[in-house]
């Protein structure tokens, strides 16, 4: 039963609610993981001040017997920013791209009850372009991707793609796939 | 109980509930949305440090003596 359990966090597979029957995942994307880095940057950051207070003031809180006082407040600091941390990992984690063999879908999760889905049928790409922009998307290879659709509604933008050419071209061939009627296979 | 003691209580417990609340919301959300086995590692961490958090405020909330404030 353990042993069940645990493969959940192994064997896990790429589905999602609304999935077709036989439709299969090509690709899953994210935002690239630097973006991610720089938000939990600040964290660290806030992680840092009780530690700073604690050696700053301990002369004075022993002195008024305030120890355990600082020391619970600095645990209730602690509990929030594990909280921040994982909301912040919560919607970095949700924030998805995904490609499959029939269509793209974009969750878009601006907070934990925040969320907009847009799906795009394969057949109606017609275009697909990448933006690169600043010194850490050139370096970090990441970037925006626009896929404009054969009606003139507006285009979708996947923001802060790792490795957007490739994903580029991986669009580019399914849609060119489903044009022709050849099913496309899994790149990943 | 002094009034202080019961107010401090109080707003612990409270604090403790939302902290729950919003933490049973994350877990929720990345294992019925998340996509793959990131977003259950995720979710498997998240609870794990957050009960390992959450005893030891408990323990240093009960060495708290709030009524040398009164004093």
């Amino acid at each position: 039963m353990i042993k069940s359990f645990l493969s959940i966090f192994r064997d896990s597979t790429n589905s999602f609610e609304g999935q077709r029957d036989g439709e299969t995942i090509l690709l899953l994307l994210r935002k690239h993981i630097i973006t991610l880095y720089l938000k939990l940057g600040l964290f660290v950051l806030a992680a840092i001040v009780p530690i700073v207070v604690g050696l700053t003031f301990i002369p004075y809180f022993s002195l008024h017997n305030l120890i355990n006082v600082f020391l619970f407040i600095s645990s209730l600091w602690y509990l929030g920013l594990w909280l921040g941390i994982f909301h912040v990992l919560s919607i970095y984690t949700l924030n998805t791209v995904l490609v499959t063999d029939r269509r793209v879908i974009e969750s878009d999760q601006h907070g934990l009850f925040n969320r907009i889905t847009s799906e795009l049928n394969s057949n109606r790409i017609q275009d697909v372009s990448v933006h690169t922009n600043g010194i850490l998307e050139t370096i970090f290879k990441f970037g925006n991707i626009t896929v404009q659709t054969a009606s003139s509604e507006a285009h979708f933008v996947f923001h802060q793609i790792p490795e957007p050419d490739r994903v580029k071209d991986i669009i580019m061939q399914i849609t060119a796939s489903v044009h022709s009627g050849v099913k496309a296979s899994a790149p990943l | 109980m002094p009034p202080l003691e019961i107010i401090f209580n109080i707003v612990v417990i409270g604090i403790s509930f939302v902290y729950w609340v919003i933490a049973f919301i994350i877990v929720y959300h990345l294992n019925r949305f998340g996509i793959g086995v990131q977003p259950k590692k995720f979710a498997a961490i998240f609870l794990f440090g957050s009960l390992v958090l959450a005893s030891i405020s408990t323990i240093l909330f009960t060495k708290v003596d709030i009524t040398m404030f009164i004093k």
